[in-house]
């Protein structure tokens, strides 16, 4: 197979850009672990990450989160069956939980701030 | 049950062990790291709303209690999963073979497995656990 076959068709270069949306998500999520690391220094060691640099690679990685997001939870019409329910109704009601369930991240992350 | 079946069901079990956490990661993924990042990444740093992670005071807080670190586990952890899993496809094909071997299956999914050690230990070692 040549190198870049991917390069060649819209649907192959798609398919190759969800598979690397793991990158990203995976260095946010390492920022994240250090993130948490940090705060057993005390409150003099820490300090949370302002940069505009810091902002920038969160705006990339959000990008590639949200394809991540909506091709995987487009994805359970095909994988989940539920006899009589179609297959749109459970990629709405995955859509629904994921709307639901970051609400609900937001308001606790903004919540216990005070 | 003879042997060869025996043979025929080790691998198929094995499989569903990576795929339940592959699957699960995808779900975690999906559901759950764009509104971290929005606003821990974004909202936060500019601003524009208080995050908790932002002061050390209600970081800390909130990492000791025990509900939030196994959140923040799956939060972390099970993602690896599904990166591993893509990440070697990916490399296979821009066209590095390689990353099909074994070798290259132990790297990438023993990765996942330090990925989750490090995150047991960091949550268990940062913030004491309490109730409060």
């Amino acid at each position: 197979m040549a190198r870049g076959w991917w390069l060649r068709q819209r649907h192959y270069f798609l398919y190759m850009v969800r598979e690397f949306t793991a990158v990203p998500m995976a260095l946010w999520l390492l920022w994240f672990l250090v993130e948490i690391q940090r705060a057993s220094n005390g409150p003099k060691g820490y300090y949370p990450h302002s940069s505009p640099g810091f902002v920038v690679f969160s705006v990339i990685v959000l990008g590639f989160a949200l394809y991540h997001s909506y091709t995987f939870l487009s994805l359970a019409g095909v994988i989940i069956h539920i006899k009589g329910v179609s297959s749109r109704l459970i990629v709405l009601s995955q859509f629904a939980l994921w709307f639901v369930a970051s609400v609900v991240i937001a308001a606790a992350l903004i919540g216990f701030a005070r | 049950m003879n042997h060869e079946a025996t043979r025929q069901q080790k691998p198929a079990f094995a499989h569903l062990i990576w795929w339940f956490l592959f699957a699960q990661g995808g779900v975690v993924a999906a559901i759950l790291i764009p509104v971290h990042v929005l606003v821990q990444g974004i909202l936060g740093p500019l601003g524009i709303v208080p995050v908790v992670d932002r002061h050390y005071d209600t970081w800390v807080r909130v990492l000791g209690n025990p509900i939030v670190k196994l959140y923040l586990l799956a939060l972390i952890a099970l993602p690896f999963y599904l990166f591993a899993h893509r990440l070697r496809y990916f490399l296979v094909d821009i066209g590095v073979p390689a990353a099909r071997t074994l070798p290259a299956q132990v790297i990438f999914y023993g990765g996942a497995i330090v990925v989750t050690a490090v995150t047991i230990w960091v949550l268990l070692t940062t913030a004491p656990i309490s109730l409060g």
